[in-house]
Order: structure tokens, then sequence, then C-alpha cells
């Protein structure tokens, strides 16, 4: 607990001209906390070097353990007001959330002193029931597993070795080298990106195998990974166990390809000269390309990757992305967890998914067409060339080919003629009508499958099961946010690379592998220095178990959206902290409120609101309602918006959240039993296209909020009277409308909080 | 709606339109900027950017029968915006060349017109023929460089007389014959190339106008293209807005104009010598009158002050302003944007030749420098021949093929009647 805090309350921004910072100063002095506050001061400019260093003498004169600084944002000038480990430092955001967001038309006066005084007293009281971590530390692994010994596990093996890092590489097949391995060529890696080229997979096998850091096992499975993050114990069978230490896991995995019974509409296993770029590819890799039905090499070869006529029903659904959810049971069910089952998640959407490599398959097939012969025609026939990057060369390298014939065409049928040609009938092509062109042979392509889609892959020992949860959102893709955090899956110690996570090129695939090994690395350099790797890196808190109060009801266990807690036979948890992310859910989930953060917990935050001033006439005074926000999209977007001269309702008090996950119900009960007469929950979007930075913590909120909502029925308090939102961080202008509608539809409507007064 | 249409890709097509002058067709992408930036192109079915496509699947039949290629005027703005560098501008006059070389009978001298591989049998033909009837009459008159005098409508050896071209290259018995073939085969050879074209027009959709009436006829067609496209140059004119396309404008303004006037001044001569000399004074006996002056008119060589001469000069002044302005326009043109090609430079050589070597004889006529005058007169036949003999085989054969094309297209409503509006 911080015990000697220093308070300082800045005079510039416009903090000065809007505010009587003495009064603030006199207030803080007189208030509840004052006992706490060895120094109370203020200063014109709190940021500029003079005032920094009067609060470094401070510090060290009266021995302050924590500094409450009343200026802007804390997302503002963090480098500047930094003071060692051993001082805590709380900010007070005036600037934004009180002095430029204020609403001036507001007919009550002095509410803006009013809101300043309440967030000071919020600060401090943060403050005084925060304490610094002190994680442990392990010794962790250093070896790390990479799982797959195709083109991105070789690349990944090599790079972990190159950093100094002793590697286990595990590959199911006799032979390295995966699907690579098998192709006569690939897209170009190197200047001027025109032409197709060698795969150098066989010289990658080379260098893993006769890289001495790098153990290679061939013909192996993975018989489980036990553990946690720079903790784990692996189990392999290649011809018998054998067990390591390893550190992290870098998931090479790839793709298989796939049921090309998805083609059958387009003349696929029906008829013989239609075959696959799978197909294709082992024919000129095997150096002959003919037509399957009389043997001959075909004049003609087209190459479809309008897929259309294969993916029709299969379209990403249009499900409302804030669709309501399943209020949580009361309890966890009783007995042994439910054995986890993983469905088969392939379909034909994978062809749809796979279409930058469709596109690139498609020139370089044809490319191997017109090397066959010079007067062989390759014919592609697109939805859409998507080419992005700087493979776009390559397309156009291909294109002033005069054998390779481009056209967008939405193909409406294949069938074969007499002479066991194949005649493609497409529409909307760019040669001006409806068209048939006949081909020797025709190429369809092949959807890129991720082995996650078909199996757990990772035989996890974990409580949550031996494979990644929620993988149908990504149709089998491993990926747990797919923009903000390349590699990061689910499980905290594991990164994904490659088509296991993306459909993608070798060169993609290559640099996937760097970025994942990097991963692994600080996941473990992480793990040992008892700090979170990611998103909250660096971040030395931790979830604190108070066992003697657990009921064993797994609510956290379960609800952990990382399957960071085990448990034993009882139902007690048993946390990893290594495999956390501190985003507290399990905090939130917790109906004993047994969980806590030294920096973070439920007592800290309950305490908060109710430093708020709730008048007890809400005509006379004003509503209360109370905003908790997520720091991770919800506080930068209302930052955003009062630096963009937004303001809101005067009457509210924000009080910012690691994650709605790790919003405790109680917190909800506090609030209202003290008068406040809103609580609005403000976070990111949930749902097949979430924001949330840990996943499911938004929409395990909304989950909760439906019995909390139940529960104040029972208390006589309108449900309407808790609400969560969603915003996300580019949505800052949507913010006050937000605001502004529940003051409204809320508290205009249902009137003072009945529990107000007493 | 549509019928399906069988593709027949054809890749030596490609090759071939990628010789003539299309070489960057494949780089197109086809995102349609060329036809949204043409000043010309129809909002229905627009060019060029769906010759584009065609060109690139090697659509033969598509390509050969498309009008479309006589409604550009090839200011080249689809060019210069093709993001690409596709040059759609050079495919369409590529496929214009692909229609000289090939609409005309006998397609031999299309295929020696095609390239500078033919160059030399196209200049040796009308070089002989010169050359054999200069040794000839050098023979006759026992030298190659004379001088003559007149006596009334005879004309003598005199070694103090005048530089008469006419007097080494005697027009009744080898001039005129030789260029009246010449025209009369050009004219056959524009009948079978006209037949082609229109045949290969009969694939054209013929656009329904709401409000049109009846279809016009060809003729009117026929004048109304004279009128506003060849003597006001009004589609001409409006295709680019651009300094070059001023510059274009105006170039070809006065080269088709000073053709004009020394095509008025070579009919006075005919109709002078021919109808006035030969018909009215020496068949008919006429003297004096009417007869003397349509006689003197087309009297040659004439006096500077006839107002023939005057328009002759006049004449060759604009050609020589014109080509100026075509010829720096074509040098300064942007290689990565648009390209010239042979048909193009080989058109402005020969054009230039005769303008050059007909100034010159007429220079070197009258300051009397007989060892000069007469080779240049002999290059001025040559060049002249070659002009007028591969016509239809030509850049030049446009003054016909696209003068029928623009009437044609008026007729199937695929350009409306009238002024430009």
């Amino acid at each position: 607990m911080a015990e000697k805090l220093g308070v300082y309350i800045c005079g510039g921004c416009d903090l000065g001209k809007s505010l009587d910072v003495d009064a603030l100063v006199d207030f803080t002095k007189k208030s509840k906390l004052a006992g706490i506050c060895a120094v109370v001061k203020k200063n014109a400019v709190l940021c500029s070097p003079d005032a920094v260093a009067e609060i470094e003498a401070d510090i060290k004169e009266s021995g302050l353990d924590g500094v409450v600084l009343c200026a802007c944002s804390p997302r503002a000038k963090w480098d500047i007001f930094r003071f060692g480990a051993a001082t805590q430092v709380e900010r007070v955001n005036l600037r934004e959330q009180c002095v430029w967001s204020f609403d001036k038309d507001a007919k009550i006066p002095g509410l803006l002193d009013l809101m300043a005084k309440d967030y000071i007293k919020m600060g401090i009281m943060k403050l005084s029931k925060s304490r610094i971590p002190t994680p442990e530390t392990p010794e962790t692994n250093q070896a790390i597993l990479v799982l797959g010994g195709g083109f991105t596990g070789l690349n990944a093996a090599l790079e972990a070795a190159r950093m100094g890092r002793d590697v286990v590489l595990v590959e199911k097949a006799a032979e390295l080298g995966g699907k690579a391995a098998g192709m006569l060529k690939t897209f170009p890696m190197s200047h001027p990106y025109t032409k197709a080229e060698d795969t150098g997979v066989a010289g990658l096998i080379a260098e893993v195998t006769s890289n001495a850091k790098i153990k290679v096992l061939t013909s192996a499975e993975l018989t489980s990974i036990e553990g946690a993050p720079g903790l784990y114990t692996v189990t392999v069978n290649a011809g018998g166990e054998q067990v390591f230490e390893i550190g992290a896991v870098d998931l090479a995995t790839g793709w298989a390809p796939g049921d090309a019974s998805y083609l059958a509409p387009m003349g696929y296993g029906k008829y013989k000269n239609v075959v696959t770029t799978a197909e294709f590819e082992a024919m000129a890799k095997a150096g002959k390309i003919v037509r399957p039905s009389d043997g001959k090499a075909p004049a003609s070869v087209a190459f479809i990757t309008d897929v259309s006529l294969c993916t029709k029903g299969a379209e990403p659904s249009s499900l409302d992305v804030c669709a309501p959810v399943e209020p949580l049971p009361d309890k966890a069910p009783e007995g042994e967890p439910e054995v986890v089952a993983y469905p088969p998640l392939e379909s034909a959407k994978h062809l749809a998914y796979s279409s930058e490599l469709t596109s690139l398959v498609a020139l370089k097939q044809a490319g191997y067409v017109r090397e066959s012969c010079s007067e062989a025609l390759a014919f592609v026939l697109y939805d859409h060339m998507m080419v992005p990057g700087i493979n776009e060369r390559y397309y156009k390298a291909a294109q002033d080919d005069a054998g390779i014939m481009l056209s967008k065409a939405t193909i409406t049928g294949v069938t074969e003629d007499v002479d066991g040609g194949l005649i493609i009938a497409a529409k909307d092509t760019l040669l001006g009508a409806d068209v048939e062109i006949k081909a020797d042979l025709v190429v369809l392509p092949t959807a890129i499958v991720p082995v996650t889609a078909h199996q757990a892959t990772t035989n996890l020992v974990y409580r949550q099961g031996p494979g990644f949860p929620d993988l149908e959102l990504f149709d089998g893709f491993v990926d747990s946010n797919y923009i903000c955090f390349p590699y990061e899956t689910r499980r905290t110690g594991v990164y994904a690379a490659g088509c296991v996570r993306q459909p993608m090129t070798l060169a993609n695939a290559k640099e996937d592998a760097a970025g994942a090994v990097l991963k692994a690395i600080q996941c473990i350099s992480s793990a040992n220095r008892g700090v979170a790797v990611h998103p909250r890196s660096g971040d030395l808190s931790y979830p604190v178990f108070n066992f003697q109060r657990c009921t064993q009801c797994k609510r956290c266990t379960e609800e952990c959206p990382f399957g960071a807690l085990d448990d034993d036979e009882k139902g007690t948890p048993k946390p990893n902290p290594t495999r956390c992310r501190r985003c507290g859910t399990c905090m939130g989930a917790c109906p004993e409120r047994v969980i806590s953060f030294d920096n973070y917990n439920v007592d800290q935050i309950g305490s908060m609101i109710k430093e708020v001033t709730v008048p007890d006439d809400m005509v006379a005074g004003g509503p209360r309602v109370i905003v908790l926000a997520c720091e991770n999209d919800a506080y930068p977007a209302l930052d955003m918006a009062a630096f963009r001269g937004k303001s809101w309702s005067p009457f509210v008090r924000f009080v910012p959240v690691r994650c709605l996950g790790s919003v405790n119900a109680i917190w909800v009960a506090d609030a209202v039993s003290k008068g406040v007469d809103g609580v609005i929950m403000l976070g990111c979007k949930y749902g097949a296209d979430y924001q949330c930075h840990f996943v499911k913590g938004s929409e395990l909120c909304s989950r909760r909020k439906t019995n909390i909502a139940e529960s104040l029925g029972r208390l006589g308090v309108e449900a309407e009277r808790v609400e969560q939102y969603e915003v996300s961080i580019d949505e800052y202008d949507k913010v006050p409308a937000l605001i502004e509608r529940f003051m409204t539809e809320v508290i205009t409507k249902f009137g003072p909080n009945p529990f107000k007064g007493y | 709606m549509s019928n399906t249409v069988r593709v027949q890709p054809d890749l030596k097509f490609v090759q071939e339109l990628q010789q003539v002058g299309g070489e960057s067709l494949k780089k197109c992408y086809q995102c349609a900027t060329c036809s949204v930036v043409c000043p010309l192109s129809p909002a229905d079915s627009p060019y060029p950017r769906k010759e584009m496509v065609w060109a690139q699947w090697g659509l033969k039949d598509k390509l050969v029968n498309d009008i479309d290629i006589w409604l550009c005027h090839n200011c080249g703005t689809c060019s210069d915006l093709c993001p690409r560098g596709a040059k759609p501008g050079d495919l369409l006059a590529a496929l214009r060349n692909m229609a000289y070389r090939s609409l005309a009978k006998p397609s031999i001298i299309g295929t020696w017109m095609s390239s500078a591989k033919g160059l030399p049998i196209l200049f040796l033909i009308p070089a002989l023929i010169y050359m054999l009837i200069w040794v000839y009459r050098a023979g006759v008159l026992g030298t190659a460089f004379p001088l003559f005098a007149t006596d009334g409508h005879e004309l003598k050896l005199a070694a103090d007389g005048a530089i008469i071209f006419g007097g080494l290259f005697p027009g009744d018995f080898f001039i005129d014959p030789i260029f009246g073939a010449v025209f009369l085969f050009m004219v056959f050879a524009f009948a079978s190339g006209i037949a082609t074209m229109l045949k290969s027009f009969e694939s054209m959709p013929k656009t329904f106008i709401v409000g049109r009436g009846k279809e016009p006829c060809f003729l009117c067609c026929l004048i109304d293209t004279l009128k506003v496209e060849v003597a006001q140059h009004s589609r001409f004119q409006s295709c680019g807005t651009e300094e070059k396309d001023v510059q274009r404008f105006t170039g070809h303004l006065f080269v088709f104009y000073a053709f004009i006037a020394l095509m008025v001044v070579t009919s006075v001569v005919a109709v002078g010598h021919w109808f006035g000399a030969f018909f009215l004074q020496h068949l008919m006996g006429i003297e004096g009158g009417l007869a003397g002056l349509i006689a003197w008119a087309g009297h040659t060589p004439m006096p500077l002050w006839s107002p023939v001469k005057l328009l002759a000069n006049a004449g060759a002044g604009a050609l020589i302003y014109g080509l100026i302005k075509l010829t720096s326009r074509r040098t300064a043109l942007d290689a990565a944007k648009s390209s010239s090609n042979w048909y193009d430079w080989y058109l402005l050589t020969v054009i230039w030749g005769i303008a050059l070597t007909g100034i010159g004889s007429e220079i070197f006529r009258l300051i009397g420098q007989k060892v000069l005058a007469y080779p240049t007169y002999y290059l001025h036949l040559v060049f002249v021949f070659m002009m007028l003999a591969y016509l239809p085989w030509s850049k030049l054969g446009h003054v016909v093929y696209r003068t029928v094309a623009l009437a044609y297209a008026r007729k199937i409503g695929r350009l409306p009647m009238g002024e430009l509006k």
C-alpha cells in the first residue's frame, strides 16, 4: 500500500484558467485522505523540468512512495512522469476528462470544480490501495520447440539457432521440407520479382540438419506439452518417447490441400481433364504436364480462380457482431470437466480465404505451360487478381507474356467436349459478352486448410483442452488477433507462423517464422523476469488468490480466455503466472472476490467509485453516472474526443479498467447502493469481429451484465440503468452521442436511483 | 440478352499486333481509364478498353471487323494517362496499320509497306521508271541537263535557254500517262479495300436510337462526314486539348489544305493542257478567247505572278509549315507514353520529300542551276509516285478509309449526324 503520497495539481494547458487550483490544493489538504498526503502542491507547468525535479526532490526528502499527478491523461507524457520502481504514479486526468470535455452549457453552477474534486479523491484513493507487485521470477527453459519441418518450420529453427537458442524440430513425416518440397518453383522472392524461382527448401534442409543447435526429429509425433511458458515439459514420440525441457513453442504445422470435392460444381471428379493446382504442380515437378485422359501435352490450359460456383452458400455469415449473448450460468456445471471436442472446421470458405495464393499459383502455373511449349496457351479466368505488394511485378511480368491470356470471369459451368477438351462457360467477362472458352486442360484452385482445422495439434495438458479455443471464428486458422497481434495465439507461449495462421507465400512465411521466433524469445525472457509478455508487456502484476475463501466454483478456470488456470481434483484453481496476460478476467469472474492484483483489485476500484460525491437531490445537483472504461480502446477514444474539442455530460465519472472482463459485479452494486443513477460499461466490440485485447473480456462482461441486471431487478432498480456500449479506438467521435443517449434514454426516463439518499 | 460467344484466342495474331506497333498491349489490366479520358469515345461500348482485351486474347475476328479504330484520331490522351503504360492509342494505330496492310489488293504491296525491309523495292520501282525516261531522253536530246527555248507550242534546245522540266520529262508521253495509270491503279485498289472494309462492318451491331427515325442514306452520311469531319476537322479538333494536340490539329489542317491547293494547281495544269491546249486549240483549232485563257492557265512553266503559281507556292508554304508542326510534335513524343511506328515515319518522310524536292526544283530552276534542278525534279517525281501509287497501303489511306468508316458509323448510328455538340 502506498502510505506517503505527494499530490501535485497542474495549472498548465487551460487547467489554471478553468479551475481554482489553489482551492483544489486546500480541498485536498482537508480531505478524508489528507493524512497520507505528505505533500500537496500546485505547479504552473507540471511537466516542466523544474517541476519534475521538484517532485524528485520531494520523493527523496519526504520519502514518498507514491505520487498523484493531477494533470493530463496517463497516455500523455508518460515518459516524463517516471520516478523509479519504488514510487507508484497515479495520473488524475483533469485535462482531457474535466476541462477539455466539460460541457459549458450546464445549468448547475460549480460542476467543473466538483468534478475535479471527485477525480482527485478517486486518484488518491486508488493509489492508497495499490502495492508494487513482487512477482516470482522462475528459472526458465531457453530451448524452443518448433512444430513442423516445412518451409516455415525450417526457417523458424534456423532463426532460433542463429539467436543462440537450442531448437527441437518435430516433423510428423519421414522427410523434412513439407509442402515446399513438392513444388517445382515458387513466386519470386528476390529482385526483380518477375520470375518464379526455386523454393530453396533443399538448401534449408541441409542447413538445418547440419546445425548443431537444432535437434531434428522426423516421423515424430508430439505426445504432450505440459506446464507453462518458460517451464514446458514436452514429450515427443519418435520411435520411442523423448522428453524435452522447453521455453516456448513455434507452431508451424502448416496446411493440407483442401477437400477437392468442394470443386465438384466445376467438373472436378466428373471430367478426367479437370485437375487441381496441387495435382498440376505434382505433374510439373515430375517434369511432364499432360492431359490425364490421353497423356498428351495440352495445347491450352485454363486456370480458373473464380470459385463462386463452389462457395455459393458458404459466404461469411452476416451475423450481427453485437448479437445478444447467453447469460453465464450461476454456477459452473459440477463433476469432471467435459472432454473438449474439436469438430472439423474445413469448408468451401477455405477456397475463398486462399485467393491470394490462388491468383499467384495461377500465374506461376501459367508460366509452366508457356515454358513447356512456345505455342501453348494459358488462360487465367479470375474473379479478382489478388497480388498485393511486390507481387504486382510478377503479375505484370505474366501479363506481358503474349501466351498468357487473362480475363475477369464469373464461371457458370464447365462441360466436356466430344474430343475430351473442356468448355468453360463464363459471364461478366472483360470480353464484352457471355463467352465459352475451350481448353485441353482445366486447373482448379487448391484450398489451403490449416491443420488446426482438423485436429488439436498442440496437445497441451491444459484444463481447457489440448488445442486452441474458438477457432471456428477463424475457420480453423490459428490467431488470437489478426491485425494487432500476429503470431500470438490464445495460448501464451505458443506462437503460430506460416499457413497454419493465414494462407501465405513462402516469402511471407520466412518473415513469419522470424517473427514467431522473436515472439517466443520475448516470451521466455519475460517469463523469467516475472512480467507479462503481451499485450500488457512488462506488467509486473499477477493475480493473487486468497484460497481460504475460494468455493471451488471454477468460474475463473473456465472463463480465463487464455487457459491460464488449471485446477486440482477439488476444483481449486492452480495459477500459472507465465500463461497469464493480466487482463483480470478471473477477478471479474470471481463471485467471492478472492482474486486480486497488487495494483488493481476489487476493493480498490470499489473504493474509488465510493469517492464520487452523489448529490441527494438529482434535480438540484444533477444525476451521477459511472463509466467503467476499457483502458485499451475506450479510454484512448475518450482522450481523443476531448483533444478534438468534443464535450459531454458533466455528470459522468470515468473509472479506467484493464478490460471489461475484469469488471466485478460488486462494483455495480457499490455504485447503485451509493445512489449513482446509472453505470455504463464502455469496451471493445465482441463477436466475430472482436476488438478486445483479451479476446473474450467484453463478451464475458456482456454475459455477466445479464446476471447483474437480474440482481438489480430483484432490488427494485431498473435493469436498464446498467448498459454496455462498444466503442473502438477510432470511434472517438461517437463517444459524446453514446453518453448523451444514456443520459436522455436512461436517466431522464427512469429518474433518480431509488437508493439515493440512503 | 447477349448470346454466348465462343472465344478463339489466336497467339499468332497477338504477336503480329505487337510487331506492327502494339507491343505494349499486354500490359493492360482493364481499368478503363483510357475509355473514360477519351474525348471522342461514345458512352455505349466505348473504345479503346475493349480493343485492348480483344487484342490480349488475340480475338482477330472482333478486331478486324471493328469500326471504332477509325473513330479514334489518336490524340494519345489514353496512352498518356494509362497507369500501366499499355499505350492503347498505339494499339489502335497498329490496328489501322493492319487494315492498311490487308484491306486493299494486291496485298504484296501491303507487305512491302509494313516495314523498312520493303522500302528499297518501293523506292526502286519509280526510281527505275523515271531513270529509264531520263536516260532515253538524254540520248534523244544529246544531254542529260538540257536548256530550252520556246517556239510556239514547241520546245527547242538552246544553249542560252531556260530549264524546262517538261522538256526533259515530256508530260504528254511519259508523266501524264504514267500518273494516269497510277491513279487508276490506286482507285481500283481503294475500291477493293473499301469493299473488304464495308463487308467487315456488316457484323457491327446497329445502334437503335430513340427518336432517330429512318436510317440515313449512305450518301447523306458521306456528305455529312465530308462537311463536318473532313472540311472542318471538327472531331479531330476536339481530340485532345493540350498544346501538343493543338499543334497536331494545326499541322494536319495546314497539310490537308496544302494538298487541296496543290491538287487544284495540278487540275488546272491538266485541264489547261489537255482540255485547253490539246483538245480546244490543237484538235478543234480554236485559238484565242476562252480557249487561249484555259490553255495559258495550264501552261508550264508559269510566270511567278500567275494566280495558279501563287496558289501553288502558297500551298507549298502551308505544306512546309504543317509538316514542321507535325514532325516536331512527333519527335517530342514521350516514348514511354506513345511511340511512332514505321507507317508514321514513312508518310512523313514521303511528304517531306515531295515538299522539299518540289520547292527545290522550283528554286534551282529559277536560279538556273540545271545540274541541281533536274535531279531534284527527278526525285520529286519518285516521291510523288511513292505517295500516289502506294496510297491505299500507306497511312495516308485514312483519307479514304476513315471517311468511308465515319460515314458508315453515321449510318448505323455509332456516330450522330451533324455538327459536333
